[in-house]
């Protein structure tokens, strides 16, 4: 029942180990906070899983196929970190032209549409060319398009930054009824009030899981009341001088 | 591969095009204003060009005939629109004249000129006649139609008299009859216009694409690299031949080229160049990390197409050793297969080994670029 599932995942950059035996495991259905200091490798991570980088070794599987396989590319929703959107064109031609790469119909694409134009609340922007719209509104555009087509995992690149409070509790509204309708959402965030809306969290350090758990045990374990002191303390736990991890520092 | 999603991409290729006024007034005003610029300069014939005539010849009394002067008949012969004619009596003053810049040739007909024309129709002596000709090579064009006008001026004056040049030079014009630079211009400027545009628009957009990251955004839906490559070849293919049909109807409506054989030939010709040319352009994009690196592919893109395809001057005009060069330039096989349908009046048979070299060109860097994208970090 696994949505996704890594092995000793390495990425190399160079010598640089951006993913250094990652071990992570995503249960199908629930949202998965991928937590972490920039620089951590949760974008590598993502990037692997959706098949825009080669892993150097280990395993990875989403939805059960060894990755990269196009043939799983349908079921599987990415929103990127950058905002990524043609900003050239309209909000609506963008929308279609992601619809249309899913093979949806013009029907299809018109109904998903207002729906999510709605939910994001850009109802009267349809029209506008995306160059011309706030960096919050461009990042909203972005989730639509990567909701399109109904994804059975999502996975979610800081999703929610530069959205003002009250559209970001709109956002975690709909990820949870996402989640009631099967999806399974990866979602990475340095926002610690929302990574407590989170079924679980992982902590990533240096291309490593080095904690991992529901929220609320993260919090107990590390003897804090809040994610964002958990935060602190997996973020400095056991560094040397150097600012690297002593070897052996991974904790599962 | 999928249609649809090529459809799309094709489509989405287009909007972006329409939305964007920038790359529109490059694709329509920039050819559109080259043209302007070398049909106004080239297309006139040069005129007025100044020059003296130092005519000391005494002419020759003939029994019967009456007196026949050759030097008048000469420079009556000469096209006085061609070469602004100036009269002096003294050589050495007119070549001051000529040696102050004042003029570009002093032509000097001897006292004997006449009498030395009429001794070398004789035959067997050894006379000869001459016509001294002091000429400024310091631009070289004026000075050739200066030669070529006063040796027609010549030819015509030896007909007159009934007399012909022991050899003469029969024209029959197989191809191009009365044909000006436009003739040979027009089609060439289309060739290049398609090339440059099409090339820096693709490597333009997809520089865009990588630095905003939607190119990897599309990849990680069920787009694959072919199809992006194949929607932006559609695109530009159809773009290339809406900017070719703009060019020759404005090169037929201003400057009247002519057009001997079938058009359609032109066309298909220019699409296969546009979309060798996008192929390159996303195959370039891929030694770029910046959209400010554009500008510093520019030269690698003009430069040997301007040089090297034949647009503005023939190939023979390039050092020897030089030419092979050109068979790596794509433009120069649209270049040589439009002038050929369109002045020659050729067809299929006629040019489809440039077509031939296209397709493989564009096969060739079509692979190139779909290579390119799929190179994952
Ligand atoms: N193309 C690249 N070449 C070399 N190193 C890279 C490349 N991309 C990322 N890295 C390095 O890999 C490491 C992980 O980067 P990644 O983007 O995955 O971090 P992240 O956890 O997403 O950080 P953030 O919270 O800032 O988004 C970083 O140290 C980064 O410098
Ligand atoms: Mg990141």
């Amino acid at each position: 029942m696994l949505a996704v599932k890594t092995d000793k995942l390495t990425k190399n950059y160079g010598d640089f180990k951006a993913l250094d035996g990652l071990e992570l495991q995503v249960i199908k259905g629930e949202i998965y906070g991928l937590l972490g200091p920039n620089g951590a490798g949760k974008t590598t991570a993502i990037k692997v899983l959706v098949g825009l980088l080669k892993k150097t070794s280990g395993t990875a599987q989403v939805l059960d196929a060894e990755i990269p396989n196009k043939q799983i590319a349908s079921n599987i929703g990415f929103m990127p970190q950058e905002t990524a959107m043609y900003i050239g064109l309209t909000v609506h031609q963008n929308m279609e032209f992601f619809g249309k790469l899913f093979g949806m119909s013009k029907e299809q694409i018109a109904i998903k549409e207002a729906e999510l134009l709605k939910f994001v609340d850009l109802e009267d922007w349809k029209d506008e060319l995306v160059q011309n719209l706030s960096g919050g509104m461009k990042h909203r555009v972005s989730l639509a398009c990567t909701l399109i087509h109904e994804p059975d995992v999502l996975f979610l690149d800081e999703p929610t930054v530069g959205v003002d409070p009250k559209l970001r509790a709109n956002f975690w509204k709909y990820f949870n009824k996402l989640k009631e309708n099967g999806t399974t959402v990866i979602i990475t965030t340095h926002y610690m009030d929302e990574a407590r809306n989170c079924d679980r969290v992982g902590f990533m350090r240096q291309g490593k899981l080095i904690a991992e758990g529901i929220p609320y045990e993260i919090m107990k374990d590390t003897g804090t009341d809040n994610l964002e002191d958990a935060f602190l303390h997996y973020a400095t736990i056991g560094e040397t001088s150097d600012g690297r991890m002593p070897d052996g520092g991974g904790v599962e | 591969m999928d249609i649809g999603r090529i459809l799309a991409v094709s489509k989405r290729v287009f909007i972006d095009l329409k939305n964007d006024k920038r790359s529109l007034a490059l694709i329509i005003i920039a050819p559109l204003f080259s043209m302007a610029v070398f049909g106004l300069a080239f297309s006139g014939e040069v005129e007025n060009i100044g020059v003296i005539i130092v005519n000391h010849d005494n002419g020759m009394d003939i029994p019967v005939v009456g007196n026949i002067d050759f030097a008048d008949q000469v420079i009556d012969n000469i096209d006085h629109d061609t070469l602004d004619i100036q009269e002096s009596d003294d050589l050495a003053t007119a070549i001051d004249s000529l040696e102050a810049g004042d003029a570009w040739a002093v032509i000097y007909f001897s006292e004997n000129y006449t009498a030395n024309t009429m001794a070398s129709i004789i035959p067997f002596t050894n006379a000869s006649s001459e016509i001294e000709l002091y000429i400024d090579m310091s631009n070289v064009n004026l000075a050739e139609a200066i030669i070529i006008e006063v040796n027609s001026a010549l030819m015509a004056t030896m007909e007159e008299n009934g007399g012909s040049l022991p050899v003469t030079v029969e024209r029959t014009e197989v191809y191009g009859q009365n044909a000006e630079f436009m003739d040979f211009f027009v089609p060439g400027i289309v060739s290049f216009a398609v090339y440059l545009f099409t090339t820096l628009l693709t490597l333009m957009a997809f520089i865009g694409e990588r630095v905003s990251g939607t190119l990897s955004r599309v990849l990680a839906t069920p787009l694959r690299e072919s199809e992006i490559v194949s929607g932006y070849a559609l695109t530009f293919s159809i773009v290339g031949t809406l900017q070719s049909i703009f060019m020759i109807v404005v090169g037929i409506l201003a400057f009247d080229v002519m057009i001997e054989g079938n058009i359609l030939l032109v066309f298909a010709v220019v699409a296969l160049l546009a979309i060798v040319c996008q192929a390159l352009g996303i195959l370039l994009s891929s030694f770029a990390q910046r959209e400010a690196q554009a500008a510093q592919f520019l030269p690698l893109i003009v430069m040997p197409a301007f040089l090297l395809s034949g647009v503005f001057w023939p190939l023979e005009a390039i050092p020897a050793w030089l030419r092979p060069a050109s068979y790596f330039v794509p433009p120069s096989y649209s270049i040589t297969a439009a002038r050929s349908v369109m002045i020659r009046g050729w067809g299929l048979d006629m040019i489809w080994m440039d077509m031939v070299a296209l397709v493989i060109f564009a096969l060739v860097l079509l692979a190139l670029a779909v290579i390119s994208l799929k190179k994952k970090g």
